[in-house]
């Protein structure tokens, strides 16, 4: 068993998704509350005590959606007090909160997933699918900060051979559109010219080969298959209306039945297995330190 | 995409999912979905039918200078984007995809959308807008022959498109808001979304007027020289 960034990003980026939909899909208040806790857990343990403002922020919005949400959601029944003849009512309130709930436990989640994913891992990921487009994208991403400053170079040349701006509109726009003219010239035979030098070197001549230092070991394909069947359980729970919850116009729980409890442990084994794989891994180090 | 032997059937698909199965099943989904599961559906079909579209790319039929100069368009459409209210974005895309060709053009599109949305604002109307903006460059790169030819044309072509846009992102609107897709709904959204039809086909005509010939003869060009 190895820690949990350790393991195949496949499997954890399968893990950490799985998670962050049924947590996205699933307005349970009970289920949310053991995603943002395992997802808090996972978050210290790997950050310690920084990020003190994300946690403000991420567990300050089932707050401010709690007392926000009444004031333009007049749905419930129960009135707690009238602002403005708007009834303010318990029911909206305690929606707002959950939507709060949900959307912190998700931002959890997806802070934890890219403090875990660096650029080799999402490579990885994506090299199968399209390594072509990740080029283009990539390229585009630079060529943006390459074509500002060689903006920057047109205009003080412009100025300097006296075609400088005026403060005439016409001239302005005029003048505009002929910078941004030689850019594109400049940027096409640029374009072409890395497009040689790229295929100088053999770009194309065969299939592209990857170096990538993730192998599929037997540990991560037991992690995704208990994965799978654990959210398995959970969705099939939700596609029967298990852990649906009535908010309007009057807050009705669903039946606390086996399946109920099923779901939420299912969904509870699912939300702490990064917690499990890290801190058995925390574990074995601080036995190793301790028999020294 | 990449497990499909024949070629015909991969070239057909490739078109038919994104454009005729994607729509179809955005249309007919809502009779047996519950409500609040729709918008994230569609959402997540839309970004499903462009990864498969653009997965189906193979470098060879786009060549490493094309794929380079389409980098070079995106970057270009995006730095356009910055400016207030019209946006260049679409008649760069139509040019680009009129003299590299519809591959060229639908990534153009599409890669300024999401690129450009990295500034002005991620979310999940992103994908409506990468199909949007690729499609007018895929059916423009089409049409390449008669609009290089006929200068109304190709501002028509620009009317059109930016009347396009627009629907397509109605289409987007009408989910987000009514949780469901019908025909009445999407009427609504779009006679409400009513000024900017006009300033989107408006302010394409006008980049068209302004981009057509120069940047137009410089493509023309680099396609010339460079043989592409």
């Amino acid at each position: 068993m190895r820690a949990f960034d350790a393991m195949n990003p496949a499997a954890v980026t399968a893990v950490l998704m799985l998670t962050a939909c049924i947590t996205i899909f699933c307005l349970e208040p009970v289920l949310l509350g053991i995603s943002l806790l395992f997802a808090i857990a996972y978050f210290i343990m790997r950050n310690g005590r920084r990020h003190a403002g994300f946690h403000m922020a991420a567990l300050g919005m089932p707050l401010l959606f709690a007392l926000l949400n009444p004031l333009w959601n007049q749905h419930g029944t129960t009135v707690l007090f009238v602002i403005n003849q708007r009834a303010y009512t318990a029911e909206a309130l305690f929606y707002g909160g959950v939507t709060g709930l949900r959307l912190a436990a998700v931002l959890y989640w997806f802070r934890n997933f890219s403090d875990l994913m660096n650029s080799e891992k999402l490579f990885y990921l994506f090299r199968g699918f399209s390594p072509k487009l990740a080029l283009i994208f990539t390229m585009a991403v630079r060529n943006l900060s390459v074509f500002r400053a060689q903006m920057q170079k047109i205009r003080t040349a412009q100025k300097a051979v006296g075609l400088y701006r005026s403060g005439h509109l016409i001239d302005d726009l005029r003048g505009g559109l002929r910078e941004f003219s030689i850019l594109l010239t400049w940027a096409l035979e640029n374009g072409i010219i890395t497009a040689n030098s790229m295929e100088a070197r053999g770009y194309g001549s065969g299939k592209r080969s990857s170096f990538t230092y993730f192998r599929w070991h037997t540990g991560d394909a037991v992690l995704l298959l208990i994965a799978l069947l654990l959210a398995a359980v959970v969705i099939a729970a939700a596609l029967q209306n298990v852990l649906t919850w009535q908010f309007y116009p009057q807050r009705i729980p669903p039946a606390v039945t086996l399946p109920y409890l099923g779901a939420l442990a299912a969904y509870t084994g699912l939300a702490a297995l990064p917690v499990i794989y890290e801190g058995k891994e925390a574990l074995t180090w601080h036995c190793l330190r301790q028999s020294i | 995409m990449l497990v499909i032997r024949s070629e015909k059937l991969r070239r057909g698909l490739r078109f038919a999912l994104p454009f005729a199965i994607m729509p179809a099943l955005v249309l007919l989904l809502p009779r047996g979905m519950q409500a609040k599961y729709y918008a994230p559906v569609t959402f997540l079909m839309t970004g499903f039918a462009l990864l498969l579209f653009l997965a189906g790319f193979e470098r060879r039929e786009l060549g490493t200078r094309r794929m380079i100069l389409v980098s070079v368009m995106t970057a270009l459409s995006v730095l356009g984007r910055m400016l207030p209210v019209i946006k260049p974005i679409t008649a760069l895309t139509v040019l680009s995809a009129m003299y590299l060709g519809p591959e060229a053009g639908f990534l153009t599109g599409a890669l300024s959308a999401v690129l450009s949305n990295f500034i002005m604002g991620q979310g999940p109307w992103t994908p409506f807008q990468m199909l949007a903006w690729g499609l007018i460059g895929l059916f423009a790169g089409m049409l390449a022959k008669p609009l290089r030819r006929s200068r109304v044309l190709l501002y028509g072509y620009g009317l059109l498109s930016g009347a396009a846009y627009s629907m397509i992102m109605d289409i987007w609107t009408t989910v987000w808001t009514y949780g469901e897709f019908t025909f009445r709904q999407y009427g609504a959204a779009v006679v409400s979304s009513m000024p900017y039809p006009v300033v989107y086909a408006a302010s394409n005509v006008i980049f068209l007027m302004l981009l057509a010939k120069p940047f137009g003869d410089k493509l023309a060009r680099i396609g010339k020289k460079y043989g592409l």
